[in-house]
């Protein structure tokens, strides 16, 4: 027998206890992982290879703000810029559906592909997108959730505009970060909605990364003090920015983490406690026969170091499993294209782990230490 | 005639409950040769196992002095009791005190885990003292498959593994019906009179008394022969 065999031994003389524990210290592991990768994609969201290259441009007001047609053409003469389009976001509802479950987004069709180069679309389909302007595109996320084929007809009830947009399905797109956008022709909503000579946004694509600075400021610049005044910045910036309006959910989120932890390691260190308690006598004997009191510390901290551990493994790694190899989207119900179990995520689960397995192990330890040798044997008679 | 192994001089030990001090042991002294078979007897309450214990080193006295193998045990610190009690004492307790979750092999084991000796050295040794008490068979048996006899005879082999000079039992006999509690103390009469051991044990019972080569009795906490 080793000490290691001794310690195993131990852990696991009430199986029940012992394996309850562990789940216990899982299920909160895999729950305060979770909270941590929501946290991160709500806070730091994916972005893909040609956000490099990306300007998104809006009213400096408020993203709510429309901002004029006629500003295309001084953007595109702006040095640097490759391509621009509008894009407005249309927000309108599919089959009847409470809430908005997909992005629709009125643009330049002819400039998808250059803004959007990561998007893959068979060739037929896209110049069938780009001929026929009640064409639509959808991302395959959202076509495989609706069950969408092309062809399909597709009809949008505008929530912040007063139309009803009727579309036929011409491509499903897919290698772009976030599968389950819809884009349609902005002629088409400019007639619906009368012409109204406005936008949503400017989205557009400089040349290179170098001209980025030069493009944001000299759009910015152009535009201060007109009526019009606009915000340029990188899309990851805007990005940012439009996970700003979630509130302080960092605050909250990470109110509900400490909740998790807190009471993680109260629960962990009454059971260990408990675990302990019924084994003063044993301990009384084990000091009797010669082992020291850093010792039965070091037997206690093992034991419960061991199955915080133990439940880190199965809760962070059944985490890690599930948000890298599940269909993350499938299981948000699109709310989330990825869940990144990142390495500081995981090593913070570890942490807080072995954090609690010692804070489990303090008070035990303190109370073997404090009871003498004949007060432990007293408890058995 | 054989030197003393245990001597002690002028003991005290005090109890404090709440307000009151209460007397366990009151200005003791007394010798005990190296292996002897000493019985402490007395009723309860009159400071027999108080005794015991200080002598094996899990109790300070309030005053006196008590030297075992020529040490003041009460002068040690935790740290060095705790290493004098794994090499010096061995304990047979009254309800056994085996881990229920190691083997009666295991159980015999344990005091060994703290000395240097590697796993070869420890299976010789677990296997002699099992083999002493007529246990080598039963070794992967768990506690809860021994009866309380045998129970007590892996009690003995583990207080024998580290060959201490000095074995204390508590009461060994108390829970074991009379035939068992005959082969325990046929062991521990073994172990004084062949094995040249020191045996000092705690009885209520005269007839487990008689198998020691020497009875102190104690009351309210004095020698009283």
């Amino acid at each position: 027998m080793t000490i290691g065999t001794f310690i195993l031994k131990n852990a696991m003389r009430n199986k029940r206890r012992a394996t309850l524990s562990i789940l216990s210290v899982a299920v909160s592991l895999f729950l305060l992982v979770t909270l941590l990768v929501a946290l991160r994609e709500l806070t730091l969201p994916p972005e893909d290879i040609g956000a490099a290259l990306r300007v998104v441009v809006r009213s400096k007001i408020s993203i709510a703000n429309l901002l004029p047609a006629k500003q295309r053409p001084i953007i595109e003469r702006v040095p640097g810029v490759e391509a621009v389009s509008p894009f407005t976001w249309f927000g309108g509802t599919y089959k009847n559906e409470g809430g908005l479950t997909f992005g629709q987004f009125a643009m330049d069709a002819s400039k998808f592909r250059t803004i959007f180069g990561d998007s893959k679309m068979p060739e037929e389909q896209f110049e069938a997108f780009q001929k026929d302007m009640r064409a639509c595109i959808i991302g395959k996320l959202t076509a495989e959730k609706y069950h969408l084929k092309i062809g399909d007809r597709i009809t949008l009830v505008g929530t912040i505009y007063p139309v009803t947009l009727e579309f036929n399905l011409a491509g499903i797109y897919s290698g772009t970060i976030d599968d389950r956008n819809m884009f349609f022709h902005h002629k088409y909503f400019d007639e619906a909605m009368g012409d109204m000579g406005q936008v949503g946004m400017w989205w557009l694509k400089v040349r290179s990364a170098e001209d980025m600075p030069q493009v944001i400021t000299t759009i910015n610049n152009t535009f201060a003090n007109s009526s019009a005044e606009v915000r340029a910045e990188t899309e990851r910036a805007f990005q940012l920015s439009f996970t700003s309006m979630w509130g302080n959910i960092k605050l909250f989120v990470g109110a509900i983490c400490t909740v998790v932890v807190f009471t993680l390691i109260l629960v962990s260190a009454s059971t260990m406690s408990m675990s302990i308690r019924e084994r003063f006598r044993e301990l009384a004997v084990l000091k009797a026969l010669g082992f020291r009191r850093r010792e039965l510390f070091a037997f206690i901290l093992a034991e419960s170091f061991a199955l915080a551990m133990f439940g880190a493994l199965i809760g962070v790694g059944g985490a890690y499993l599930l948000y890298t190899f599940g269909s993350v989207s499938k299981m948000t119900n699109g709310i989330f294209i990825t869940l990144e179990v990142t390495p500081k995520i995981i090593g913070t689960a570890i942490t807080v782990a072995a954090g609690l397995g010692i804070a489990a192990s303090i008070m035990p330890s303190i109370s073997v230490a404090k009871t003498s040798v004949v007060e432990g044997l007293k408890t058995l008679d | 005639m054989a030197e003393n192994i245990v001597t002690i001089r002028n003991l005290s030990k005090i109890y404090r409950q709440g307000e009151i001090n209460v007397t366990a042991l009151d200005n003791i002294s007394l010798d005990i040769r190296a292996g002897e078979f000493l019985t402490l007897m007395g009723p309860s309450g009159s400071g027999k196992s108080t005794l015991l214990h200080i002598i094996a080193g899990i109790d300070r006295p309030t005053s006196g002095e008590c030297h075992v193998q020529g040490i003041d045990v009460a002068k040690l610190n935790e740290s060095q009791l705790a290493d004098w009690r794994n090499q010096n004492v061995g304990f047979v307790f009254q309800t056994f005190n085996l881990i229920p979750v190691l083997t009666a092999y295991e159980n015999v084991e344990l005091p060994l885990l703290l000395t240097r000796l590697n796993s070869k050295q420890r299976r010789h040794q677990v296997n002699t003292a099992l083999e002493l008490v007529g246990l080598a068979e039963r070794k992967t048996h768990l506690p809860r498959q021994l009866s309380g006899g045998q129970e007590q005879r892996v009690a003995i082999a583990r207080a024998l593994v580290t060959s201490p000079s000095l074995v204390v039992a508590d009461e060994p006999t108390g829970n074991l019906d009379s035939q068992s509690a005959q082969d325990v103390l046929g062991i521990l009469q073994t172990l004084s009179k062949s094995a040249g051991k020191t045996v000092i044990m705690v009885t209520h019972d005269p007839k487990a008394a008689a198998f020691g080569s020497r009875t102190i009795h104690l009351e309210k906490g004095e020698l009283s022969n």
